[in-house]
């Protein structure tokens, strides 16, 4: 049995408030980065993100066009082990994650949000 | 990444959907053959061997330590680096994860292969979130071997509609290639449909 619409609002919750916690450690932020390829369908990517993250449709949308149009997108961030997990789920999908410091993105994408526009 | 176009290559599967009985397919026999066949091939792509010199309890654990970045694009693509540009570092969180992914992989597809045994499909949510995964990796390695590098490669494959066509093992890839991409895009939506139902 399941209730996959309520469940996904409590778990946006819950994400937020762990990545919220773990950065208020004394503990520099990672970021977890998906990387556009040829393959992955645009539905499955968002579906990935709403049932994994618990992500809104809108969010997971936005996110999944940002990977589609700037060839990455920072989709989650908190400490490293956390965000090395979300890592190894994603590539347990099929998505092209890598994990990075935050202050190390070449970009400047590299901070608190993770979805900035 | 890419939008499915439309399933022209095979016509007898329909597509999957989200209904009374939960999300429902059908798929012919020779199909069904197909795929299972795609899905063993990935399969044994990703079964670890087990080398001699192994430590026991390190395997029992689930680590690796004999373990390298895959030389086959395919495999890599299913099993990548979880940093950039840093090889030192990927390799040791590969030490630590690797067969865990592989076995995580292994269960989807077997999952999937299994359920491939009747013409009427009904899937569970679970068994749905299987199959696409086991769908994308096939569809990962298949899209390796059809050298699928940009958007503009995946393109061309897709043109690809004609089973009359199909005269050399490229055209033919390329057509199963579509026809899994169709596949994959259908229950995706239906999952997506059950979710939007229950929301």
């Amino acid at each position: 049995m399941t209730d996959a619409g309520l469940k996904g609002e409590e778990r946006t919750d819950l994400a937020q408030e762990s990545a919220t916690d773990l950065l208020t450690a004394a503990d520099v932020p990672w970021n977890l980065v998906i990387w556009n390829d040829p393959v992955n369908l645009m539905s499955y990517v968002s579906y990935v993100f709403q049932s994994y993250f618990g992500y809104s449709e809108a969010k997971s949308n936005k996110l999944m066009l940002e990977v589609h149009r700037k060839g990455r997108s920072i989709v989650a961030y908190g400490g490293k082990e956390q965000v090395e997990q979300h890592a190894v789920a994603m590539h347990g999908y099929g998505l092209w994650a890598t994990v990075e410091k935050a202050s190390s993105s070449g970009d400047g994408q590299g901070r608190k949000g993770g979805s900035r526009g | 990444m890419e939008t499915a176009k439309d399933g022209r290559a095979v016509r007898v599967a329909k597509a999957f959907k989200y209904g009374l009985k939960g999300i429902t397919g059908y798929l012919e026999p020779t199909e069904r053959e197909l795929l299972r066949g795609l899905v063993d091939d990935v399969i044994s792509m990703l079964e670890p061997q087990s080398s001699a010199d192994e430590d026991p309890l390190t395997a029992l654990i689930g680590l690796d330590m004999n373990v390298r970045e895959p030389s086959d694009r395919a495999l890599l693509r299913l099993l990548p680096n979880v940093m950039k540009n840093d090889g030192a570092a990927s390799l040791e969180f590969r030490q630590l994860t690797e067969r865990s992914l592989r076995e995580t992989k292994i269960g989807a597809l077997r999952a999937t292969a299994m359920g491939l045994d009747r013409n009427d499909l009904v899937l569970t949510p679970e068994e749905a979130r299987l199959w696409s995964m086991a769908f994308n990796d096939v569809r990962l390695v298949l899209a390796e071997r059809l050298d699928i590098r940009d958007e503009a490669d995946a393109d061309h494959v897709h043109a690809m509609q004609d089973w009359s066509q199909a005269d050399d093992v490229e055209s033919y890839l390329a057509l199963v290639y579509n026809f899994t991409t169709w596949l994959q895009e259908s229950l995706v939506q239906a999952m997506m449909a059950s979710m939007d139902r229950k929301g």
